[in-house]
């Protein structure tokens, strides 16, 4: 096998040159090869590309939509809908719903504000049918954009085939190109039977968006910031929802400050949170599903195990994680190295471990976000088509943000993460928190609340979080300074913006 | 126990500091009195007081033409920036019910907006302000005069109570911070009896009702915009001949440099979505006279400047907003020859805040030159007193203040405009990237979005150095802070195209533009 990898490396690019010489006046079309006389003969009949993309979501769509701008015959292979997760069961439904559940909150804080609205019922299928006719109308500008770049758009599952040049196989069809991107990204994870019975008549995030009506009880599992948006969104849309974590806190992995006070907010906008519990078993009754936790607390070592249940659940989703799609493309055969996971590795310029294929976002395992792919995928396609070399994504300091209720915007380093990278000495925090006017006349009250996490006599600003109103929308700017490397007393210089609350960043003490 | 001793070795150093100001400025009462206890003011005051010194700030509110009266905090937390915003969160409400509708909300009945309640609770929320600001100046030891107060000389201020008591302070400097006020146009009958300001209309006890906002400074687009968003008939009245006028207006009503923003593409995308979102304009008319019927109602007579015609209507509220003056009469500043701006009446100052009179200053809205924002205010306050108790030389620096309008649709920015950008750089030194973009909370809501606009004003060579950044949509206040942010550490174009986008929100289209004005190309984003 590693022969034979090392063969075809070796014949790839005569292969290119061949190519190139034999279809350069062709370069905007596809050309299918006649007959096969060639040493590869293997790949006869493939249609040949510049541009292979395997997934048509955001990195991929991305990237291919760059190559063809650059001159490159491009063509986009995709299974399903185009736009990936993110237009169809990630990023915009998602803030649509999230949108829906914040008028959620607006008409709670009507009367307070002066209104009277009178009776109020939210219509779940009202906002489906809009949300659901929105995505569709992406879709079809998605396919616009392609078909106006003459991108070739292959619907279809794509296979690696055992040709000595990579090459796929789709619906019996083969397609090649001098350079395949692998932009599958990636899929909720399910628990399996054995290891949760009846975990199968629990739905994921993808099956979030098919429920036809609002659930009236909910029981999500996870403490990443799926669990915690779906949570959000059930329970201020008028779900009873109940929040399942192993441990005490969620989003673990963000800064502390962040996830205690993420963990409070969850509690204080009435989502039933279960700590040190897990899913035991899942049935179904007459009346939904019944949900049997353990919970135990690690501290208490005496405690006993305590089961409960919860019982007339008519929603049950998993939100524990994500995988990579590559289960179908039969990767393994072409020599890419994975992680355990079973993400493609891949190195600062999203090569793979085989040369001519390269792969971006989700499926990579690393900052799932879909600018990250976006940015990723066009980075690549300016390296390969426009001859820029250094052409590759800088992946620090990405600003994220979890729409959670309210809102959180992070964006580099955690304090504990700069610490053990820094040392304590040599980190200052800055932290305050407030409660927005918006709430000075409401009886709902939230708190924002802000950190800057510094490094250094300078006071580099190397990380910022924080969770209140408007967080979402005031990230971005400060994400472009600090990405300039921004001081505090850079903050400290810029004048406020009055009434607002980002200007409490640079007014921070 | 760090903190502790840190702790310590701070009250040592102030606890020298005050010994060591105080013999040297024995022969006067305080280190500082400051006059006006605005925003500027109080801050000044309490910085003062921090480093050590012994500050008084007199503050003394002259009731309104219509006798309306309030606390402490200066014009922002009275009747500015806070009762401002708030209202503008009600609009803001009123637009979000009719979205929540197309969100899946069945909303039965018609949805109807009660002023005293929302008037009420924004009142309650300021005395509270009022109030905050007391205790503070009594935990930082400032001594709070709710006198009226006018300079003697220059180490003396004379003060004045409401029952006529008179109190002579002496203080080795005097800061004045006294601030502005609405201005009321001098030569239509009736307007003074039966117009309200920006000083009233958040202290009305009900409904304005039918309103005619008169002018097109930001403060009357912001008054019309929320006071149609709660529901009312409001008619905007310009005197402008085009928009290109309302510029040049706007900026003779305020007269402070940062003021290019309100520029005249920007200006007609706000006044068009105010426009589209039931605001009347009335262009081109300048009111002649106002007369209250036996009915109760206003009628306001105009002319239409264009046609000539003379034309009227009725309305139950006039709002004057043309333009704010300089808070001086009371001041005594004639006495010592302190100079004024002859056609502005503002204090004539220097970049240390200095007046043409040693120991005296001046910043904030009263002084000739300067932004009239409280946070430029408040940081030229602090500045001041740092250098007035010889802590540091540093001095204000006026360039770069980001500033947001809250109209409906809300329009944030920072340094220049397009056409000053032009005036200083040349049409070909400098490129445009602009783009039309949809908040995706617009798209459910199958609102308009013609009007959210970005643009971003460069240098043409080079690194192509951000000279300006102009957005308008939702949330505008708080997506402009952190550019404002990076604009204040140089940030070019590149440095925008650097930073990954956050999706989805509105604050990414500003990384993500890429269309330059000069390609012609549509500026429209569409997808992801």
């Amino acid at each position: 096998m590693a022969i034979l990898t090392q063969l075809t490396r070796t014949q790839a690019p005569r292969w290119l040159v061949l190519r190139k010489r034999l279809f350069s006046s062709f370069r905007r079309h596809a050309v299918t090869r006649s007959m096969a006389s060639d040493p590869a003969a293997a790949a006869a009949e493939a249609t040949r590309f510049d541009f292979l993309v395997i997934g048509g979501g955001s990195g991929g769509l991305a990237g291919a939509r760059r190559a063809a701008e650059l001159g490159a015959a491009t063509a986009v292979i995709e299974s399903h809908k185009l736009g990936g997760t993110c237009v169809n069961v990630g990023c915009v439904p998602k803030k649509v719903m999230w949108n829906a559940a914040v008028h959620a909150e607006y008409l709670h804080d009507h009367s307070d504000y002066g209104f009277d609205v009178g009776n109020v019922r939210f219509s779940w299928e009202t906002l489906k049918a809009k949300r659901d006719a929105y995505v569709t109308h992406l879709n079809r500008i998605y396919r616009n954009n392609l078909d106006k770049a003459k991108i070739q758009t292959i619907q279809g599952y794509a296979r690696f085939t055992d040709d000595p040049e990579p090459t796929v196989e789709v619906n019996g069809r083969k397609y090649t190109a001098p350079h395949i991107l692998i932009a599958t990204g990636g899929q909720p994870s399910v628990l399996s039977e054995d290891e949760v019975p009846g975990a199968r008549l629990g739905i994921t995030s993808d099956g979030f968006f098919e429920l036809e009506t609002l659930p009236k009880r909910s029981v999500i599992v996870g403490a990443g910031y799926i669990a915690v948006e779906m949570a959000g969104i059930l329970s201020t849309l008028g779900s009873k929802t109940s929040l399942i974590i192993r441990q005490t806190g969620v989003l673990r992995n963000f800064d502390a400050f962040i996830s205690t006070n993420c963990t409070k907010e969850l509690q204080n906008t009435g989502i039933d949170l279960w700590k040190n519990s897990q899913v035991k078993s899942v049935s179904k009754t007459d009346k939904g599903l019944e949900v049997t936790i353990v919970t135990k607390d690690p501290e208490k070592k005496n405690d006993e195990e305590k089961t409960s249940v919860i019982q007339e659940v008519d929603c049950l989703l998993w939100a524990i994680g994500r995988l990579p799609n590559t289960s179908g493309l039969n990767i393994g055969s072409m020599g890419l190295d994975t992680d355990e996971k079973g993400h493609i590795i891949v190195d600062e310029f999203q090569n793979t471990s085989r040369s001519g294929i390269y792969a971006v976002g989700d499926v990579c395992g690393k900052a799932l976000l879909t600018p990250v792919a976006i940015a990723a995928g066009r980075k690549l396609a300016h390296r390969l088509f426009e001859g820029k070399k250094d052409s590759k994504l800088d992946y620090s300091g990405i600003p994220t943000v979890v729409f959670s209720h309210p809102p959180i915007g992070t964006v580099g380093l955690t304090e504990e993460e700069a610490i053990k990278a820094r040392g304590k000495e040599n980190i200052k925090i800055y932290k305050t928190s407030f409660t927005p006017m918006y709430h000075a006349i409401t009886s709902r009250k939230s708190q924002c609340i802000m950190k800057l996490v510094c490094e250094g006599k300078e006071e580099k600003v190397v990380g910022l979080h924080m969770q209140g109103l408007g967080c979402d929308e005031m990230l971005q700017g400060f994400a472009v300074a600090i990405k300039m490397g921004a001081t505090k007393a850079d903050f400290d210089k810029t004048v406020a913006i009055h009434p607002t609350s980002s200007e409490e960043f640079v007014t921070m003490r | 126990m760090a903190a502790l001793c840190r702790g310590r070795h701070r009250w040592k150093r102030t606890h020298c500091l005050r010994v060591f100001t105080r013999n040297l400025t024995a022969k006067y009462d305080y280190d500082l009195v400051v006059i006006g206890g605005g925003s500027g003011g109080l801050a000044c005051s309490k910085e003062a007081a921090q480093l050590g010194q012994k500050v008084a700030v007199l503050d003394y509110v002259e009731p309104s033409a219509k006798g309306t009266k309030w606390g402490l905090g200066g014009t922002c937390v009275n009747v500015g920036c806070i009762p401002k915003k708030l209202m503008h969160q009600a609009a803001l409400l009123g637009t979000a019910v009719k979205d929540a509708k197309k969100y899946g909300w069945q909303i039965s009945g018609t949805v109807c907006h009660d002023w005293p309640t929302m008037a009420e609770a924004i009142q309650n929320h300021v005395r509270s302000l009022n109030w905050g600001h007391r205790v503070q100046l009594q935990d930082k030891k400032v001594k709070y005069l709710n006198i009226k107060g006018s300079l003697l000389d220059e180490h003396t201020v004379k003060g004045l109570t409401k029952a006529g008591k008179e109190t002579v302070l002496t203080a080795k400097n005097i800061v004045i911070a006294t601030g502005g006020r609405p201005k009321y146009p001098t030569n239509i009958p009736g307007a003074m009896e039966h117009g309200v300001t920006s000083d009233d209309i958040f202290w009305l006890k009900k409904s304005p009702g039918k309103t005619l906002v008169v002018g097109a400074s930001y403060v009357a687009l912001e008054c019309a915009g929320f006071l149609t968003g709660i529901g009312l008939d409001t008619t905007v009245m310009v005197r402008s001949i085009a928009l290109r006028g309302f510029d040049q207006y706007f900026l003779s009503c305020l007269k402070a440099n940062i003021l290019f923003w309100f520029m005249e593409q920007m200006a007609g995308l706000v006044t068009d979505y105010m426009e589209a979102y039931g605001t009347k304009f009335a262009w081109k008319c300048v009111p002649k006279r106002v007369d209250k019927l036996s009915s109760g109602a206003l009628q306001v007579t105009w002319t239409n400047t264009q046609t000539g015609a003379e034309q009227k209507d009725t309305y139950d509220s006039l709002l004057w907003a043309v333009g704010r003056a300089p808070e001086t009469k009371a001041l005594g500043l004639d006495k010592l020859g302190i100079q004024l701006n002859k056609e502005t009446g503002k204090l004539i100052v220097g970049a240390d805040e200095s007046t043409s009179v040693p120991n005296i200053y001046a910043f904030g809205d009263i002084s000739e030159g300067r932004p009239e924002l409280t946070p430029t205010a408040i940081k030229a306050g602090k500045l001041l007193a740092r250098r007035l108790a010889g802590q540091s030389t540093e001095l204000m620096d006026y360039d770069n203040v980001a500033t947001t309008v809250f109209t409906p649709l809300e329009y944030g920015c920072v340094g220049l405009s397009e056409e000053e950008a032009e005036k200083r750089h040349g049409k070909d030194g400098i490129e445009i990237y602009h783009a039309f973009y949809k908040p995706l909370e617009f798209t459910v809501a199958e609102r308009d979005a013609s009007q959210c606009y970005i643009k971003v004003v460069c240098e043409r060579g080079g690194d192509q150095k951000i000279l300006g950044l102009h957005f308008t949509g939702p949330n505008a206040g708080e997506v402009t802070q952190g550019f404002a942010m990076g604009f204040q550490c140089g940030a070019t174009y590149s440095h925008l195209l650097q930073t990954v986008g956050i999706h989805p929100t509105c604050a990414e289209e500003v990384v993500k533009v890429s269309i330059t004005k000069r390609s012609g190309l549509d500026a429209t984003v569409t997808g992801c």
